[in-house]
């Protein structure tokens, strides 16, 4: 190329800041993106809008008090962080939980990432300039939120689980309701089949758009959905089962290459899965209590401790060191969309602005789970 | 699921690593490597081909000691690995030196950009060879501000904080002092 050339292209190139109230960044996200033409040459993302410091807030107040914080890092599918909390400091106090409060723990964390898949199909669908979707999904994710509020209290940031159980038992209306839920679910399938998955239009924007290799999700650890569209079947809920899952029969759907279709063709196949795992725990519920005897003054033994689960987006990891006291010394928690969007420099290279956007939105990002 | 499962301790063994098993069900990880700071590198590119992936970075705060083992800032940076296609998981642990300076492995892992830069945010740990070590969640003027350095006070020596067996001798002496009153 010669100079002048050189320097021509130069003069097309230019910063465009995609966010930070950008819609589908979902969130308070920024993205400098250097430009050329239509042609983003080097997405940036910039976090942090929304940084709490919620590993810190985690260090400083006794583990009972941190509850509430974790159902505030990923709002959209809230139980499964509340799993994952309850169960480390179960783990690193070895505390017992009764048969029928994992039983319930399961069925509500399906419920919740059911809604979420729904809320992320609303939401990409609207990205991708289709404003249908969103009201069918929110349609079907009111009754969920229904559901979970007759039992836990809240809509979205719920504190239901408590070390050694839940917090209350679930009723005959919960149980009917869910069971409605799941046979009303099934039928809307076809409803969203013939409005998206067979939608010409929807398919080019996401037929080979954003493929992520195996090996680069495996250089940047990504995990959830966004890992099993590139056909690796690891979850964490079969890898390293933990609660009551192993009790249950359910697939983990893959994909095959690794593009935006195949990530959403994961999670809608997900949906169906997660409602063969709440039939299953509800033919089988057993009965008991739901809650075991736990001192009020839980002590974190010296040493450390690490606990994965699955959540909506991914592995969620919370690493704990204790002290002795009830305070952690050190909590950490690892949240799968940051490590998940952090491949976006590498897989937005050279590629048109309207696809980065299809990109963004089939990775589901929930901002404040990554700025944390 | 019967999954086949494979011990990856002599591997890392083999490649003269400090790796001792650790008990799953009380620890959640497999494996638990204390690494050299000048085998950070070494370790991360055998993990990588051996097909882990990264699940994060972080650092960790207690009292330096002192006297013996100089050097030693009293911050450490730990990893986690663990595998996609079997129930493995590694913590690894490397004391960071005086000069804050821990090798950068995000040209392995391009992965540990990010939780790198967050590590420098939150510890002041400095990644040599990391292209882009600039504030990632905290705001770019609180380049300086370390909100996870703990307080002196609230400092707490590494012996008081791990699984250890076998506690330091003079802490040992004390504590069988105090249960003998």
């Amino acid at each position: 190329m010669l100079e002048s050339e050189y320097q021509e292209h130069q003069q097309n190139r230019f910063f465009l800041n995609m966010g930070p109230q950008h819609p589908s960044t979902h969130g308070v996200l920024l993205i400098v993106l250097e430009m050329e033409g239509e042609y983003v040459l080097d997405p940036q993302p910039v976090l942090g809008f929304i940084h709490r410091m919620h590993e810190k807030m985690g260090e400083s107040r006794p583990c009972q008090a941190f509850m509430p914080n974790t159902a505030r890092m990923d709002y959209v599918c809230a139980l499964p962080y509340n799993h994952g909390y309850v169960s480390l400091i179960e783990r690193k106090a070895g505390i017992e939980v009764p048969k029928r409060a994992e039983y319930i723990r399961v069925i509500t964390s399906e419920l919740n990432r059911i809604a979420s898949h729904l809320l992320w199909l609303g939401a990409y669908l609207l990205d991708l300039g289709a404003f249908t979707p969103i009201l069918y999904g929110f349609d079907d994710r009111e009754h969920i939120l229904d559901i979970l509020e007759s039992i836990t209290g809240s809509r979205l940031t719920y504190c239901y689980y408590r070390f050694g159980g839940v917090y209350q038992d679930i009723d005959d209306k919960f149980i009917e309701a869910t069971r409605a839920f799941v046979k009303r679910m099934r039928k809307r399938y076809a409803i969203y089949e013939k409005l998206v998955t067979k939608n010409i239009i929807f398919i080019k924007r996401t037929e080979n758009i954003g493929i992520v290799s195996p090996d680069m999700a495996l250089r940047y650890g990504m995990t959830g959905p966004n890992l099993r569209g590139s056909g690796i079947a690891y979850d964490v809920r079969k890898n390293e089962p933990y609660s009551v899952y192993p009790e249950f029969d359910f697939e983990i759907p893959v994909g095959e290459q690794g593009d935006c279709l195949d990530r959403y063709m994961v999670r809608i196949r997900e949906i169906e899965q997660s409602l063969r795992i709440i039939e299953q725990a509800l033919d089988r519920l057993p009965e008991g209590p739901v809650r075991s005897k736990v001192p009020k003054n839980i002590k974190l033994t010296p040493g450390d401790c690490n606990f994965a689960v699955e959540a909506a987006r991914g592995e969620l990891s919370y690493y704990l060191v204790g002290d002795g006291t009830s305070t952690p010394y050190r909590l950490k928690v690892r949240v799968p969309s940051y490590s998940n969007l952090s491949c976006l420099p590498e897989l937005g290279r050279g590629i048109l602005l309207p696809d980065l956007v299809s990109i963004l939105g089939s990775f589901d990002l929930v901002i404040p789970e990554i700025d944390r | 699921m019967a999954k086949e499962t494979k011990d990856y301790k002599k591997d890392f063994l083999h490649q003269g690593f400090d790796a001792t098993e650790t008990a799953y069900d009380q620890r959640g990880f497999h494996l638990e490597v204390v690494l050299d700071v000048n085998q950070v590198r070494k370790f991360a590119q055998t993990a990588y081909e051996l097909g882990f992936y990264l699940v994060f970075v972080t650092g960790f705060h207690v009292r330096p000691d002192e006297g013996h083992d100089k050097g030693n800032s009293g911050l450490e940076v730990v990893y986690q690995f663990a595998r996609y296609d079997q129930l493995y998981r590694i913590k690894a642990c490397v004391s960071v030196p005086n000069s804050l300076e821990v090798p950068s492995i995000s040209d392995i892992y391009q992965g540990a950009d990010w939780h790198e830069r967050e590590t420098r945010d939150l510890y002041g740990v400095v990644f040599d060879g990391h292209p882009n070590l600039k504030p990632l969640l905290l705001a770019e003027e609180d380049v300086d501000f370390h909100p996870l350095l703990k307080e002196e006070a609230n400092l707490k020596s590494l012996h008081e904080v791990s699984w250890s067996s076998e506690p330091p001798k003079a802490v040992k002496g004390e504590a069988e002092a105090e249960s003998g009153q």
